[in-house]
């Protein structure tokens, strides 16, 4: 009779090369972006991470169902007057959705920039082929790409269920509305710079993500009022420069300028500023972003 | 042979703080251990190999290239285990390892396969899913000897891996970082602690005051030339017989601590007690050890590459 062996057990694997192709620098900043997505979205971590996120993004596709519902419904029972004059196009739910994006943007920054730097992490990333600016390119990518899919996928569902739902057919109404194509994309790009700047601001200052958000939407929010006053009570010399704090609203009025439409209403017309000085203003302000988080992840590297 | 790395008068200052003062040294590839105190240069001069720092003047390579040019090149070769914390608690191991891994340039997949293994390799394969957050100091230190090592760099450069650990989770990270030599991958291995150093590394690097203080092989620090040696009576007279034919010997009451270069000190000895009729109560050869050799190589001073 033939002994049984004792059962097999693997006790070490040993080690294996990797004989693959290396992708270098390109490969990194994709690994940072694909990461940022990860993060901001709460993937790969705990429950409660995700729920901010996908609120937000919860938020903003029922928005677009409901609107193109109220569309669908008036064009239905034939009320093209509404459809025309009162129900929100897309200028109008970029109202509603800046909101959303704000705060989609107040998290979303701090969550990409904060933890990897007050946790040591840079170590770790300034080790690989990936250089400071490489590291926060690519952070700047993945916030963008996210937050342009945030601003843009919604308007572009609700112009194709516009197109769906147009009583002169898909085509007709697509062909009518080709300036919708440069408008979106560029408010949307707009909105991006305007609220991101600012975030990345407070991103690179502060040292935890929920009080970064804090900060950045208690400034967005009383900079507006802030502004109003200099502009409409102040009469001391210079006070109309006030008008361009008003960091939270440049986004719309440069939205109004893009979409035609009036600008009267806002901080820095009221001033007696021309629009594009709040778009100057935006661009301004990102650069200032940039330089100031540059120096200080230059600092830290 | 392709040296590990080399610097050639390497001086880092931290404003008036010279933390690295003309650093002059070429070491081969293998287990490598750079010993000092805390404040000796020892991180300055990795990070400084890493092209994460900027040296205020000098040259450096590692693996054949230099760093001022080819820092990225260079970091895509080599794996970097921090001092202090480097990682982020919301994530889990596996996750963390393997974007360590892409981060190195690998592939998305091949990374997530050498994640699972080099976490299996570190003994935490069971608790790769765990999230980092939850982890104990002993196995924090191992993801990040997994980091280091995942995207299989031809170095590690591994700096205090063994700091905060209690003795089990020391000799288990010893371990891990003497087979990573079996392994073919080159480790540099920074430590405060000379007894680590000197049972894992077969050259080491002694740092003092940014200074290098000896750059050479484990087993030239003296052990083999080192005899100690007790007499019956006046020790003076061998004493003088062995210095004048070149030996550096050191008297402590009737002990004699005889250091020879180039000659047989078993022979020496052995000749200098007849020709001094002297008795001899002991010999045998010194256990010089690493902490030792620090301190003599430190009071001695004059640095030597």
């Amino acid at each position: 009779m033939v002994d049984r062996p004792a059962e097999a057990v693997i006790v070490d694997r040993g080690y294996r090369h990797f004989e693959g192709t290396r992708k270098g620098r390109p490969g990194a900043m994709g690994a940072v972006v694909r990461d940022g997505f990860r993060r901001v979205l709460g993937l790969r971590r705990k429950g409660r991470r995700k729920i901010l996120p996908w609120t937000l993004i919860t938020m903003m596709l029922i928005s677009v169902a409901v609107l193109s519902a109220l569309h669908y419904a008036a064009n239905r029972v034939g009320v093209t007057d509404l459809v025309a004059e009162e129900l929100p196009h897309h200028r109008e739910y970029f109202e509603f959705i800046s909101r959303v994006a704000l705060l989609f943007v107040a998290f979303a920054t701090p969550e990409l920039l904060v933890p990897d730097r007050e946790q040591g992490v840079l170590a770790v990333y300034l080790s690989r082929p990936l250089r400071t600016i490489d590291y926060l390119a690519a952070k700047g990518m993945s916030l963008g790409i996210l937050m342009l899919a945030f601003l843009l996928v919604p308007q572009t569902i609700f112009h194709l269920l516009l197109g769906v739902f147009s009583p002169d057919g898909f085509t007709t109404y697509m062909l009518d509305n080709l300036d919708v194509l440069w408008q979106v994309p560029s408010t949307a790009a707009v909105y991006f710079l305007g609220y991101a700047s600012a975030a990345l601001i407070v991103a690179t200052l502060i040292p935890r993500v929920g009080f970064a958000a804090g900060i950045y939407l208690a400034v967005m929010i009383m900079l507006n009022p802030l502004a109003e006053l200099l502009v409409d009570t102040a009469n001391f010399a210079g006070s109309e420069y006030g008008a361009l704090l008003a960091l939270e609203s440049h986004p719309h009025l440069v939205r109004d300028w893009i979409f035609g439409a009036a600008t009267s209403g806002y901080p820095v017309t009221r001033a007696g500023f021309e629009p594009w000085v709040a778009l100057a203003t935006i661009m301004t302000v990102s650069v200032v972003a940039v330089a100031l988080a540059w120096n200080r992840y230059r600092r830290l590297s | 042979m392709t040296p590990l790395f080399s610097t050639r008068n390497l001086t880092h200052s931290y404003g008036d703080v010279r933390a690295l003062d003309e650093v002059t040294i070429e070491v081969p590839p293998g287990r490598i251990g750079l010993v000092g105190a805390n404040g000796a240069g020892k991180t300055t001069l990795i990070r400084n190999l890493l092209g994460m720092l900027q040296p205020a003047s000098g040259e450096m390579e590692v693996l054949g290239l230099p760093v001022s040019r080819e820092s990225l090149d260079i970091r895509s070769q080599v794996g970097y285990m921090p001092e202090g914390n480097c990682l982020p608690l919301d994530q889990t191991a596996a996750d963390f390892v393997g974007y360590a891994a892409e981060l190195a340039g690998l592939p998305t997949d091949a990374a997530r396969r050498r994640s699972s293994e080099i976490l299996f390799l570190v003994g935490l394969h069971e608790e790769r899913f765990r999230y980092l957050g939850d982890f104990s100091t002993g196995m924090f230190q191992r993801v990040k000897l997994a980091q280091a090592i995942v995207h299989d760099p031809q170095v590690a450069f591994l700096d205090e891996p063994a700091s905060g650990l209690d003795p089990e989770g020391r000799e288990h990270m010893l371990e891990l970082i003497r087979r990573l030599g079996d392994f073919g991958i080159s480790v540099v291995f920074s430590s405060h602690i000379l007894s680590d150093i000197e049972e894992t590394c077969d050259w080491v690097v002694m740092l003092d005051g940014g200074r290098v203080i000896r750059s050479g092989p484990i087993e030239d620090l003296g052990i083999a030339d080192s005899l100690t040696v007790e007499v019956l009576g006046n020790p003076q007279p061998a004493a003088r017989w062995m210095t004048e034919r070149g030996a550096t010997v050191k008297v402590a009451g009737a002990m004699l601590d005889v250091r020879t270069e180039g000659l047989d000190a078993f022979t020496l000895v052995r000749d200098a007690l007849v020709a001094t009729n002297v008795g001899v109560r002991r010999l045998g050869q010194s256990a010089v050890t690493l902490e030792e050799a620090f301190i003599r190589e430190a009071e001695e001073g004059e640095p030597r590459g």
